[in-house]
């Protein structure tokens, strides 16, 4: 085993272990047109708390990001996407829908009647990063990093009128909860001349 | 366990942290409430409302705030606005000083209709400092009291600390111990149980006047010990009946302690009435305490109190009216008699000037008209009332005023209609 496999070996185990949601091989990264996305069949993050909530009626909010690295674990970030999505579930039609939200109210974007593997892939098509951004010569990994958002750590301590000691001092004296559930895979290595094109779906980013 | 110094920096450090680490959007708005307008089921109407399964009109909901179920009460019949389901789920946990609360939509009736159900979890124990009351009159200077309450379960266990110059014709500064148990069987059953122990300033007018009079004691300390049960009828309809136990000891040394040992008992009713356009409010209680010597009590008497009290909210306006009615037959102690000139009844006049002993017999009615300004609400009112004895004629005398309400606090400036001079009286405090 050469030094490079062994590292690449023990950074997927690492993960696998630091974040047991994962599945090893969870995605691949392929061209869509302009755009540098990824598919993960077996990547299944509406499950849990985060689908219990949505069953509820509730809203659960996203962050995923998908970084262009040159070796796995670097601190060097040569591309980076970053995504704020939005979920709800109909409580009357039992179907899923998503929003893209943007830095302005206008750029927001949405689709709805989706199933959960269809909300979940949109969100992943909603992940792409400009081919322009990525290496073209030298080899490079992807990494997704995705994270549901815990409402009950931020309502109430800060607000309209500051910051609520009360509630600081609750949240520290609260027992831990389990940890965000968090989705953090890597893939690689690609070259961008072997990744393989599929049809230009659009050039949204 | 402590709060050490590191602690209390990263206490400090959090916020900023978090403020940092939680996604902005532009206007300071959070993700989280990005994502609650974006919420397919916002679409939906809200059918009822509901707290751990049980209906804002069942029992086991007697004792939200009114405020509480006003807020809870106005989502019916509206479209499901994720944000404000967030908001009144924050209050709720605040409010009933609970661990979390989280809401939980379902199907209504009918298509495009849905419950709402809130789901809660208690905290095992929880300790609370409160301040229920806190005024400055610029004539009876300071009044208040601090409470230091354990919550556990159904039970609470309140210790106060109390110096009240506002309500009786003594200033009466101790401690007040309350035991209640608010689900004694059943959620239409409590009880509680309450130990006061108060030592007593009276003011020389008084004193002089009770010399005059003759044959009236000024206790300088009094016990109280006082059970009660509290029966819900129906939901705005509440029965209580109890007894107190009440122990003088004389200002004169070498008099015995006196008792004043009654049977309580108490009729309450509260209703709200709500429609688009307007709000209603009624009020209506009846009180009655009776000192028999059948439980050794060295004052036989029977107090008699009525009030009512209505309130009409409509836009930014509201109208107020409050009536109190009561009547003492026999001989009772001095803490019962009724007193004019508080912070609620005739407002600014000086009680020591209507009656330094207080009175028998009392009627006083108050009118307010209040606009919203901003947060709070400016008001003009207007008092008016008599306080007697049987053997007096009745006078009656008026006030006028303006205050000024936000949340629990109050500035208050009152006028007493005494001819030829304007000596206004300045109040500010909370929860009077």
């Amino acid at each position: 085993m050469t030094r490079r496999k062994l590292i690449v070996a023990l950074a997927g185990a690492g993960t696998c272990y630091a974040f047991p949601p994962s599945a090893s091989g969870a995605f691949a990264a392929h061209l869509d047109g302009d755009y540098l996305r990824i598919t993960a069949p077996h990547l299944n993050f509406l499950s849990g708390k985060p689908l219990e909530r949505l069953k509820d009626g509730q809203s659960v909010a996203f962050i995923g990001q998908l970084t262009i690295a040159p070796s796995l674990n670097s601190v060097v970030v040569q591309a980076r996407s970053v995504a704020r999505f939005a979920f709800s579930y109909d409580i009357w039609e039992e179907r899923f829908s998503v929003t893209k939200i943007g830095e302005r109210p206008e750029a927001r974007h949405s689709a709805s009647h989706l199933s959960a593997t269809q909300a979940e892939n949109w969100c992943l098509d909603n992940l792409a990063i400009d081919r322009s951004a990525i290496p073209s010569e030298k080899p490079f990994y992807v990494q997704l990093d995705l994270r549901a958002e815990d409402p009950r750590d931020q309502i109430g301590i800060i607000g309209d009128p500051g910051i609520n000691i009360t509630r600081l001092i609750e949240l520290f004296s609260r027992p831990a909860r389990g940890a965000q559930p968090r989705w953090l895979f890597n893939s690689g290595p690609y070259r961008l001349a072997d990744l393989k094109k599929t049809e230009v779906r659009g050039t949204r980013g | 366990m402590a709060f050490s110094r590191s602690r209390f920096r990263h206490a400090l450090a959090l916020p900023i942290l978090l403020s940092a680490l939680v996604p902005r959007l532009p206007g300071g708005q959070s993700l989280q409430r990005a994502a609650a307008e974006t919420n397919v089921n916002q679409q939906y109407v809200i059918e009822s409302v509901s707290i751990s399964g049980a209906q804002l009109d069942d029992s086991e909901n007697a004792n939200l705030p009114g405020a509480l179920r006003e807020r809870l009460n106005s989502l019916v019949g509206a479209r499901c606005d994720m944000n404000a389901l967030n908001e009144v789920a924050d209050q709720l946990r605040r409010e009933l000083h609970l661990r979390a609360v989280s809401q939980r939509l379902m199907r209504g009736s009918q298509p495009g209709r849905i419950r709402v159900n809130f789901e809660i979890e208690r905290r095992p124990a929880s300790f609370d400092i409160a301040v229920p009351k806190f005024l400055y009159h610029s004539e009876q200077k300071f009044s208040g009291e601090v409470d230091a309450i354990v919550r556990a379960a159904h039970n609470s266990l309140t210790l106060g600390v109390t110096s009240n110059g506002d309500d009786l014709t003594e200033r009466f500064t101790g401690v007040a111990v309350r035991y209640e148990n608010s689900r004694l069987g059943t959620d239409r059953v409590r009880f509680g149980l309450e130990f006061d122990d108060f030592h007593e300033q009276w003011r020389p007018s008084t004193v002089a006047t009770a010399q005059e009079a003759g044959g009236v004691d000024l206790y300088h300390a009094r016990r109280n010990f006082a059970p009660e049960f509290t029966f819900v009828l129906a939901k705005p309809l509440t029965v209580s009946v109890g007894a107190s136990f009440e122990q003088m000891e004389s200002r004169i040394p070498g008099q015995p302690d006196e008792s004043a040992n009654a049977i309580t008992a108490g009729l309450r009713y509260n209703r709200e009435f709500e429609d688009a356009a307007f709000q209603q409010q009624f009020g209506a209680s009846y009180s009655l305490r009776a000192g028999t010597r059948a439980l050794g009590s060295d004052y036989p008497y029977s107090r008699h109190m009525f009030t009512v009290r209505y309130e009409f909210r409509s836009g930014k306006q509201l109208a107020r009216e409050e009536f109190l009615g009561g009547m003492i037959a026999g001989y009772a102690p001095m803490f019962e008699r009724f007193v004019l000139g508080s912070s609620e009844t005739l407002r600014g006049w000086d009680r020591y000037v209507i009656d330094p002993l207080g009175g028998t017999r009392v009627v006083h009615n108050s009118i307010a008209y209040g606009y919203q300004i901003r947060e709070g609400t400016a008001e003009v009112f207007y008092d008016a009332g008599s306080l007697w004895e049987p053997t007096r004629q009745a006078k009656l005398r008026h006030s006028v005023g303006v205050a000024y309400r936000q949340g629990i606090f109050v500035l208050t400036m009152a006028f007493p209609v005494v001819e030829g001079r304007i000596a206004p009286v300045f109040m500010a405090g909370m929860n009077y």
